[in-house]
């Protein structure tokens, strides 16, 4: 007879079984058997200050790993706290390993104390939720669910521990290997749909790669710019797909849709081929949707099936790992030999350059007034070239994906589908965890880091050097905007004047904090704070009534973009109309 | 337009419970459900009303779900070109006895509280004798897509003729 052990001690040999190095938690009652097992179990444990924050980390963490972020829980509120961060890593596609207690298995059901019926909110959160009913199912649940997460799309997966299976001993069985060594990625395509491809991709004159946080997920950066290099294809990219091609290469455009640059969406409505890879034509990038390249077939790659055809009209699918699918259409276009580019395509990257000096993307950079752009474009010039850079949501959160060069994949951490404010902060803990020795810096707006700021007690009792800046213009900026330009500047409830002094609330903390209200002071302060080895905070007070532009309107298309302020406005006008109360 | 929905799963209520969510969120109208279990599994069938549009991304959907497999889906063939018939007996159970007797060899794909799931073995074209165009309870069909890999068309709760 084998050596018995408790469900929680099975529990954390199955996670060292899957190379897990670090959880991000917060105790409660019914895990209390899992705590005391992880007391002595060698695998480092972040106590946060919120569990939403918990699932934020397990976040950051695999954004910037590829790997499943873990994170645990209590029963009850505790897991019902983290239903916001399991939300947003569904909607974009991270591998996150959710571990929540549950009320002893006979107490199910019966309104116990602290239960909640968390698989149940858990379905419509996550790719899959297991509640388990005995410890020797643990290995394999564990197992299940690691492999669930990073296979095919990845994905959040929720385990449920009833207390009594975390108590109850048994002899366990282990699954051989690690679930998320091997992901699940079926490819559907053949030979004849990758040789119609390249078909389509030779003939075409103005042809144009619209790629998402797919290739990201997929590790396919590489074979990414062999592509477009190979057949001259200029690149735009989601938010989400931010840092899948370096934004200082001469085939990037940049970022498209609601906030893309003029030419980046000029040439989204001129393409003839859009060849989608990764991404999903989400609102935020297509604008009307009869109106999105509306002259260009149009081909799309993606591992989920579900996507093709889902919200736009494609002429070609391949469904597959983005990896083996670039590889696939850059070796049929090697072997075809037509590597020249054709005078149609030369005028065409010719075009998109022209649109780039019309209507670059620009601010007044010569403001007394710190502008946030500025702060932005400061950081991305003095951070290192493999800096990790995690945003909040809202007015800097597009400042930052128009403003800051990133050069590699898995630098840019942003709640980017379910936009969730408070996103940031956490994030940037969790990439911190996985690598100690770089750089991370959080851009936060004051609304979103109010949300999440508890954690700033985590960074100080661990040390996690996490640099924050605060971009502070004492509102809720991008909701301010849209009451500004949609809503006849009837601006409610976005006053923000009544915050914390962030500078003092970070040294309460023991943090070093400073503020910058003067041009002249950003770059200074940003060499010192990116120097430090320490957690730090800067607070920069942003111009209050920046706007983030272009902008597409609702209801238009990216051909209908609003490139800046009407032009009669002056400064003192906006913000008489700002605080007026 | 009417498709009918045909889908195993993993016997465990937790998929049931995503499916019926999956079906709300989508918008679905279900026209008619049912489900069966068996130890191995559970399978349901389902007729709903949704636009051409949209069925292939509802069938690529399922058949990416956690723990739903051998997802198969069939539109309405109001012709002699049908090849299945789904048949509410519960409307009128004189219709199970018509199809056997006219279609010897047709196949019993899924049966349960009295909905039954037919392929017609009849050189694949339904007689016009019981194509039963418009009779309530009586839906011809033709198969679109299936992600099962098998031949075997049986859904686990499947009633042997």
């Amino acid at each position: 007879m084998g050596k018995s052990f408790t469900g929680s001690e099975i529990l954390l040999e199955s996670l060292r079984r899957q190379s897990v190095k670090v959880i991000f938690g917060l105790p409660g009652g019914a895990v209390l058997p899992l705590y005391d097992a992880l007391y002595s179990a060698g695998i480092r444990h972040l106590l946060v200050r919120h569990e939403q924050a918990a699932a934020f980390a397990a976040d950051g963490y695999a954004r910037v790993t590829g790997k499943p972020g873990v994170c645990l829980v209590t029963s009850g509120p505790g897991a019902t706290n983290l239903m916001t961060g399991l939300t947003s890593a569904l909607m974009d596609s991270i591998p996150v390993v959710a571990l929540t207690g549950q009320v002893p298995a006979s107490l199910i059901g019966k309104d116990a104390f602290q239960e909640a019926d968390t698989v149940g909110m858990a379905l419509p959160s996550t790719k899959r939720a297991f509640l388990v009913r005995k410890a020797a199912d643990i290995p394999s649940v564990i197992h299940q669910a690691f492999e669930i997460a990073v296979s095919g799309r990845p994905g959040p997966v929720l385990v449920d521990l009833p207390k009594s299976v975390l108590m109850e001993t048994t002899e366990p069985s282990y699954p051989a290997g690690a679930g998320a060594d091997r992901p699940r990625r079926l490819r559907e395509w053949n030979e004849g749909e990758v040789r119609r491809a390249v078909d389509m991709i030779l003939e075409s004159n103005q042809p144009l790669l619209y790629v998402g946080g797919g290739v990201i997920s997929a590790g396919a950066s590489g074979e990414l710019r062999e592509l477009a290099e190979l057949a001259h294809i200029p690149v735009t990219t989601t938010l989400m797909g931010l840092g899948s091609f370096p934004s200082g290469h001469p085939l990037s455009l940049g970022m498209l849709g609601m906030h893309g640059a003029y030419a980046t969406n000029t040439a989204v409505c001129h393409c003839d081929l859009m060849i989608a890879v990764g991404a999903r034509f989400d609102d935020r990038v297509t604008g009307r949707i009869d109106g999105f390249a509306p002259h260009a077939k149009k081909i799309q790659l993606d591992v989920d099936p579900s996507e093709v055809n889902k919200n736009v009209p494609v002429d070609l699918a391949l469904v597959g790992d983005a990896h083996e699918t670039l590889q696939a259409l850059v070796a049929e276009i090697r072997r075809r030999g037509k590597l020249s580019v054709p005078p149609e395509r030369h005028q065409w990257l010719q075009r998109i350059e022209s649109w780039k000096d019309e209507h670059p993307l620009a601010y007044d950079k010569y403001s007394s007034i710190v502008k946030p752009q500025y702060v932005i474009e400061k950081v991305s010039q003095i951070a290192s070239e493999d800096a990790i850079i995690a945003v909040d949501v809202g007015q800097h959160q597009m400042w930052t994906a128009q403003f800051y060069n990133f050069r590699h994949p898995r630098t840019w951490l942003s709640s980017s589908g379910l936009g969730t404010m408070g996103y940031g902060f956490p994030a940037a803990v969790g990439a911190q965890m996985a690598f100690p020795d770089r750089q991370v810096i959080a851009f936060v707006g004051d609304g979103g880091f109010q949300m999440t700021l508890n954690d700033l007690a985590t960074i100080v009792q661990y040390r996690v050097p996490v640099k924050i800046a605060v971009v502070n213009n004492r509102s809720l900026g991008m909701v301010r905007q849209w009451q500004e330009i949609f809503f006849e500047k009837r601006y409610c409830d976005i006053d923000l004047n009544f915050s914390p002094d962030f500078v003092k609330l970070a040294e309460s903390y023991g943090i070093r904090a400073t503020r910058v209200e003067h041009r002249a002071d950003v770059e200074g302060a940003v060499r010192d704070f990116l120097s430090d080895r320490e957690p730090r905070l800067i607070d920069f007070w942003v111009d209050p009534a920046e706007n983030c532009y272009p902008i597409i309107p609702p209801g238009a298309s990216l051909g209908e973009m609003v490139l800046g302020p009407p032009r009669f406005l002056v400064e003192e006008e906006v913000l008489d109309d700002l605080w007026a109360v | 337009m009417q498709w009918l929905l045909t889908l195993e799963s993993d016997r465990d209520p937790i998929v049931i419970c995503r499916l019926m969510n999956i079906f709300r969120r989508k918008g679905l109208t279900i026209e008619t459900m049912t489900l069966a279990a068996k130890p191995e599994g559970y399978s349901c069938v389902t007729v709903v009303d949704t636009p051409g549009t949209d069925i292939d991304h509802i069938f690529n959907y399922l058949r990416s779900t956690e723990g739903v497999f051998n997802v198969a889906c069939y539109r309405h063939e109001p012709s002699s070109a049908a090849s299945y018939v789904f048949v509410e007996s519960n409307a009128n159970p004189e219709s199970i006895s018509r199809i056997l007797e006219t279609l010897p060899g047709s196949k019993i794909i899924f049966a349960s509280h009295g909905k039954y799931l037919f392929e017609i073995r009849s050189e694949g074209r339904l007689p016009q004798s019981i194509s039963g165009l418009g009779e309530p309870g009586f839906l011809p069909l033709s198969r679109v897509k299936t992600s099962r890999q098998r031949s075997q068309m049986e859904l686990v709760g499947a009633i042997s003729s």
